[in-house]
């Protein structure tokens, strides 16, 4: 089931929302600078 | 298909589904199955006595509904094999009491109720994949009123109402009416090139089906008004522009606009669509008999299941990916597997049969052979450091790595390994041997590049298929990035071990990029996953032991991509410039403390090794 | 390693004046020389030409080399070129290895200083690798003469013909209880109309 999480991108700083399923590796793309270094951020 | 049938070097295995594949190039083991059909096909002689008793009227699926057939049918009349069977499920029953009615008719006794599915076991040295493509199901989409209007249908329904084989003969006859409809629209594109509804890309026939659809019209009913709704017209292939020239000579009026929406006057079961024709950019309104959706085509849903059996690599757009787009089209990324047809994409008639027989050919070119070589670098395990905790064979995108018995030492079959290299990334104990890729060869690079001058390098890790030829490309393309960094070929980003992460930055390396493939280009089907995963825990551990986790970079870069390397260099050097030589101090002082992260991490409480730093035994 | 030496040799392609003109050829193949476990060093004009394959295949035998590394292009290009050239030479083609000078290099930098050093380190790293290499030996398997065919439309049925009428034993598996595929749903074909 797919689900709501925040996303850092580590080239560029830029933070947003996403969705993703647990498990399921997926390909992530920053929207502001392309990069891959997309990391999911996990709650405090 | 007759000839198909007929051929001495043919067996046919109808009514047949593969269940398993084991093996490797020119070593395929295939389990079928062969579902029972009750009827002996060989012995069948078709005389549709059965039938004529059956008293089961069921849904035809061979002409989609619009027929009725019985339990006992033949799916049509050319059929090969030329034999009938039961459907268990329409059947009212098998003993007597209940019905048993063709047992009694049959002449050549050729009916058994009991018979149950087989299994044939075949050893093969090639697989062709040729498992066509599916119409999308028009009631999913619901577009156009099509389940409610009954003078509304697909061009597959079309096809089968001016088929040879329908009950009506071919005269075409409204559904409402039965009479031949005297005006008739097409609406192009319907779940084709549409993002939000259907499939986003073009499904390659349907133009030119179309324009098929209104000549065949146009000949036998000279007087009926054909419209035609569209965005484009695509009449690419060899003499397709003749055929759509010809169906606007004879009449048929092509209309540049989509209908947004049509209704049904309740009294004459007529459709009547609105239509911006944005050639003129008036709104027009076309009372019409009859109208068609042209729908477009998308891959099977078995293709999932074969995809799975067979290891082969999908598409985004759900369709088999083929080795290289332009220099191996026809091969599969798996060894002695090759595509044809519809699987691979949406293709005409010409085009299959194309694909096929190149298919064929390449299947010969192996077959030929009588023996193949195979790549040395694979991968070798350790039998007396194996736990056969099994994570190699469920990281092996090949299924090249199996664990026979319980607790006995994983085993490569070496023929099946392609050497990404995934395997020896994983393995936590060390017991993987990547050949001609081994760790020991990898860190005595790292020590190499940061001997001297660590804080001026990018170590950077390159797949050779993508990220690797992408980098090549911009060399060849003369675009010019700064000078940093220093590449380390893999040949899939999959081997990238944790260790030489870590390794690389007590040593002093002030970034460290790993790249390779979008999923989709993925040379070794998904092992990149476990490359993204793998980063994805490094970035955790990072940050718990104080190191900025953006030293670390990922990057996809396809062997198109010459620009994204540029800019994937630039962004390397930009963050390289941020890191101090202090950082870096710090973060070697951090690992050759060896110490823990600081706060648990989840793989710990399950009791697994954390990452050993281990010096490499490069001296 | 059960070897008693390694003894290297390293090959700098000037490729022309591609990698030439911005990497300065006879610094990194005096460097090379300082490298460990190399003990000869040689620029070509052009290596992968056949007077540059000729002097690798002479130097094996000469210099006694057991190992291999040539800087210039792509290993993606000529690797299987140098490989064979080895092997001519009696030596195991696993036991060659490329530095790629030109296309991560000399192509892409403008900065002489910068290029050199780079393609220094480039070639620093292929040695280290290259002390490391092992003979590999490629694996032969038979291939079993029979084709499974999965799918009994237009395509699967035509490549069925094909391999059955050049000889081959084939097994063509469909799903449905006869073959035809979505073809036998078809009236007219375009173009031909039949
Ligand atoms: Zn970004």
């Amino acid at each position: 089931m797919a689900e709501e999480a925040k996303f850092k991108c580590l080239r560029c700083g830029h933070e947003y929302t996403d969705t993703y399923t647990p498990g399921v590796p997926q390909e992530r793309t920053c929207p502001k600078c392309t990069s891959n270094s997309v990391r999911r951020m996990k709650e405090k | 298909m007759m000839d198909v049938g007929r051929h001495p070097k043919i067996e046919l295995l109808t009514y047949s589904e593969i269940e398993n594949v084991t093996g490797y190039i020119g070593n395929f083991h295939v389990n079928v199955r062969k579902k029972a059909r009750y009827v002996d096909e060989d012995a069948c002689t078709a005389c549709e006595k059965c039938a004529e008793v059956c008293p089961v009227v069921a849904f035809d699926e061979h002409q989609l509904g619009l027929a009725s057939r019985k339990a006992i049918y033949i799916p049509f009349p050319q059929s090969v094999p030329a034999s009938y069977l039961i459907n268990m499920e329409d059947c009212l029953g098998t003993n007597p009491i209940a019905c048993g009615k063709c047992l009694e008719v049959c002449d050549p006794k050729c009916i058994d109720y009991d018979e149950k599915d087989s299994i044939i076991e075949l050893d093969v040295g090639v697989i062709i994949v040729a498992t066509g493509m599916d119409v999308i199901d028009p009631t999913v989409l619901d577009e156009y009123h099509y389940t409610e209007f009954e003078n509304v249908m697909t061009s597959w329904e079309f096809e089968i109402l001016t088929g040879p084989g329908y009950v009506t003969g071919s005269e075409l006859l409204r559904p409402t009416d039965r009479k031949v409809p005297k005006s008739i629209g097409f609406i192009q594109c319907v779940g084709s090139r549409d993002d939000k509804r259907g499939h986003p890309y073009c499904s390659n026939i349907c133009c030119m089906n179309t324009v098929k659809d209104t000549l065949y019209l146009k000949e036998h009913y000279p007087d009926m008004e054909c419209y035609v709704y569209y965005m484009d017209i695509r009449t690419f292939g060899k003499q397709y522009e003749d055929l759509y020239k010809r169906s606007k000579e004879m009449g048929v009026r092509y209309i540049r606009g989509i209908p947004g929406d049509v209704e049904e006057d309740p009294e004459t079961k007529n459709v009547i669509v609105a239509v911006e024709n944005t050639t003129t950019g008036k709104l027009e309104h076309h009372e019409l008999d009859m109208l068609v959706l042209s729908v477009g085509v998308e891959p099977r849903v078995e293709t999932a299941d074969i995809q799975k059996i067979l290891t082969l690599s999908k598409a985004p757009d759900g369709f088999l990916a083929e080795s290289h787009y332009q220099l191996n089209p026809i091969d599969s990324p798996t060894g002695g597997i090759f595509l044809a047809g519809c699987c691979e994409s949406p293709k005409d008639v010409k085009g299959s049969v194309t694909q096929a027989s190149g298919a064929a050919a390449r299947a010969e070119r192996l077959l030929s052979q009588r023996r193949v070589k195979v790549e040395a670098i694979t991968s070798e395990i350790d039998p007396d450091l194996c736990t056969s905790c099994g994570i190699c064979v469920k990281v092996c995108p090949y299924k090249a790595i199996r664990i026979e018995k319980k607790k006995a030492p994983a085993e490569v079959i070496e023929a099946a390994c392609k050497g990404c290299g995934t395997c020896a990334a994983e393995c936590k104990f060390g017991a993987i041997t990547m050949k001609h890729f081994t760790d020991d060869q990898i860190l005595s690079m790292i020590d190499a590049m940061l001997e001297e001058k660590p804080e001026e390098k990018i170590c950077t890790f390159a797949c050779n298929w993508c990220s690797y030829a992408g980098a090549d490309l911009a060399g060849l393309s003369r675009i010019q990035y700064p000078p940093n960094a220093r590449i380390i070929r893999t040949m899939c980003s999959g081997r990238v071990d944790e260790k030489f992460i870590w390794y690389a930055f007590q040593k002093g390396a002030p970034v460290v990029l790993v790249s390779g493939c979008h999923f989709v280009d993925c040379h070794y089907i998904d092992a990149n996953r476990w490359t993204q995963k793998r980063i994805e825990k490094i970035w955790d551990k990072l940050e718990q032991k104080g190191i900025r986790p953006e030293r670390l970079q990922l990057e996809w870069c396809s062997a198109a991509e010459a620009k994204r390397w540029q800019s994937i260099m630039r962004a390397a050097e930009n963050l390289r410039k941020t890191v101090s030589k202090q950082e870096i101090e710090e973060t070697i002082r951090i690992l050759s403390n060896g110490d823990k992260p600081k706060t648990k991490a989840k793989a710990e409480a399950k009791g697994k090794k954390k990452p050993k730093v281990t010096a490499a035994s490069s001296e | 390693m059960v070897e008693d030496e390694r003894r290297i040799g390293v090959f700098v392609c000037e490729c022309g004046i591609n990698i030439s003109a911005t990497v300065d050829c006879d610094e990194v193949t005096e460097y090379a020389r300082t490298l460990p476990d190399v003990v000869f060093s040689i620029k070509n004009r052009y290596t992968c030409a056949e007077p540059g394959q000729e002097e690798i295949k002479r130097f094996i035998k000469e210099e006694n080399l057991n190992r291999v590394v040539v800087a210039s292009c792509t290993p993606r290009m000529h690797e299987p070129t140098f490989r064979q050239c080895c092997a001519d030479a009696g030596l195991n083609p696993y036991l060659f290895e490329m530095a790629n000078i030109r296309e991560h290099c000399s192509w892409v930098h403008h900065d002489r200083k910068e290029a050199t050093k780079k393609a220094k380190d480039t070639i620093k790293l292929a040695v280290a690798r290259a002390r490391k290499l092992e003979s590999q030996e490629e694996l032969t398997v038979p291939v079993t003469q029979a084709a499974l065919v999965v799918g009994g439309g237009i395509a699967g049925m035509q490549a069925s013909l094909d391999l059955a009428d050049a000889g081959y034993q084939v097994y063509l598996v469909e799903k449905e209880p006869t073959i035809g595929g979505l073809m036998s749903y078809i009236n007219k074909i375009f173009p031909t109309m039949d």
